[in-house]
């Protein structure tokens, strides 16, 4: 049956996927909300989300997408939901769309173009061709944490481990040199964490937001300036010799990539490998199958890591005109949320998607998209990252494991874990 | 049998490589590349599988 209310006339489904609460929570708490609306009522119509920010009196609430199926399909029906008008539950103002998020905020033609400009620098074989840097950076960030944690054995896993793999990679490809590296890496973070008082430290939301873009801005506009002059290898030269409809980019618009890549570089697989080693030290059973044959088992352990950290949870589109969704009859101009650690614990797709199993395979997660045309483009790069760090921490330190439970974010995008202790015997490492 | 592409739609998001690496590759450049210029009959369901992913439907075959 269709039903044909207007947005001010919908009702709101009892449950609560809005209140701040609700995204303090952990994601196993969000988890019983997610199955109980994915088995009866998969698509449904939600209150605005609480931040106290960006809140647009307009804004009447957003249609919640649950179950795998559904996901794949909003991801597959571009020209219907649109990711130019955001991509996040947040009405953020157009220009900070336009200065932070790059061709995930847009739609074709404009996004093919720039889209398959950017694949030149991802495709298989190129980061094959990268890999032995990838390797080495886990490898050495593995190195000093045996330097440093040689007395003790314990460690910050996100600032030492965790955050530092990404930073490296992506700082790498762009071409982003070692005195900028800390600062892009960190201010990535307030994409996501501008709600949250533990980065903020008393500054105002707006304003320490406004603080990140232009000191992102201000990095890429210095070295825009020294790739013109001087072309290196690496993805910034690319940008500024680029020519989309013959024409170059602006300033603003090479900004604009260089904040999407720094933040989708850094705030992802930082979070899948903090996720996944404790996923590693809750399940010790599921490591040591691991550990029979880590070399052949690793792809497999890799991809459910991915599931089980599923480090975006959500991206929005917006209903371009009116159209039907599952049923349902979706107003022009109506946010349409994906809820990807959802769609990941879907029981239509995953056999007990409550259990970590890193035999699964086929593993159909979505946590890299559902196979539209915003799919990640750094999915492969994301996997060797991932692959390098478990193997040189896995085999090198073979008892490192977490302490105690992580410090999450608080916001409603990003899987974030703000801090997590571990510890090593430093005797057994090698 | 033949794989037409369709260069104003394709976007280079590389799930046909995915697919069948074989047969299809990103270039250098970010142009997809199709690397058999006549695909033996027994890969049709390679052909079809990297057709039905494509998220831009820029694939076809061509008996």
């Amino acid at each position: 049956m269709t039903t044909t209310l207007t947005r001010a006339e919908r009702p709101y489904d009892p449950a609560d996927l809005s209140s701040h609460e609700f995204w303090e929570g952990t994601a196993e708490d969000r988890e019983k909300t997610f199955a109980e609306l994915r088995a009866n009522r998969p698509i449904s119509w939600h209150r605005p989300v609480k931040n106290g920010m960006f809140e647009d009196p307009n804004d009447q609430g957003f249609w919640a997408v649950v179950r795998h199926a559904d996901l794949v399909e909003v991801t597959r029906r571009p020209g219907d939901f649109l990711s130019g008008k955001g991509i996040t539950f947040e009405s953020f103002p157009p220009e900070m769309l336009d200065a932070a998020q790059g061709f995930i905020a847009m739609d074709p033609p404009r996004h093919t173009k720039i889209r398959r400009l950017m694949a030149a620098a991802f495709t298989p074989k190129q980061l094959a061709r990268i890999d032995e840097h990838i390797v080495a950076n886990s490898r050495r960030i593995v190195d000093d944490i045996i330097r440093k944690g040689a007395d003790k054995g314990q460690i910050d896993f996100v600032t030492e481990v965790a955050s530092l793999v990404p930073m490296n990679n992506i700082c790498d490809m762009v071409g982003i040199p070692e005195e900028h590296r800390r600062t892009v890496a960190y201010e990535s973070q307030f994409a996501d964490g501008w709600r949250d008082p533990r980065l903020l430290q008393g500054a105002e939301p707006l304003a320490r937001l406004a603080q990140t873009i232009m000191t992102v801005h201000g990095i890429a506009h210095e070295l825009i300036g020294q790739r013109r002059s001087k072309p290196e290898n690496d993805l910034m030269t690319a940008l500024v010799q680029a020519e989309v409809d013959g024409e170059r980019f602006t300033d603003d618009d090479t900004s604009s990539i260089f904040a999407l890549l720094i933040i989708a570089g850094n705030d992802t697989t930082r979070q899948s490998i903090s996720h996944g080693m404790k996923a590693l030290t809750d399940f010790p059973e599921q490591r040591a199958w691991l550990m029979e044959d880590l070399e052949g088992r690793l792809p497999m352990a890799v991809e459910e890591i991915i599931r089980w950290a599923t480090p975006i949870m959500t991206f929005r589109r917006t209903a371009a005109h009116d159209t039907e969704l599952g049923g349902h009859h979706i107003t022009e101009g109506d946010k349409v949320i994906m809820f990807y650690s959802s769609a990941n614990r879907d029981p239509e797709v995953f056999d007990h998607p409550e259990r970590l199993d890193l035999s699964r395979w086929p593993n159909k997660h979505v946590a890299f998209g559902g196979g539209g045309i915003h799919h990640c483009l750094g999915a492969q790069l994301a996997r060797r990252q991932i692959t390098a760090t478990f193997r040189e921490l896995l085999t090198r330190l073979p008892d490192i494991r977490t302490v105690g439970e992580p410090e999450l974010g608080n916001g409603n995008f990003f899987h974030t874990v703000m801090s997590m202790q571990a510890e090593f015997t430093p005797e057994n490492a090698r | 049998m033949r794989i037409v592409v369709d260069r104003t739609k394709c976007s280079s998001i590389g799930l046909c490589e995915a697919t069948a690496p074989d047969i299809f590759e990103v270039g250098p450049d970010g142009a997809l590349n199709i690397l058999m210029d006549d695909v033996p009959a027994g890969r049709r369901i390679d052909l079809e599988q990297a057709c039905e992913n494509c998220p831009t439907q820029a694939l076809s075959i061509e008996d």
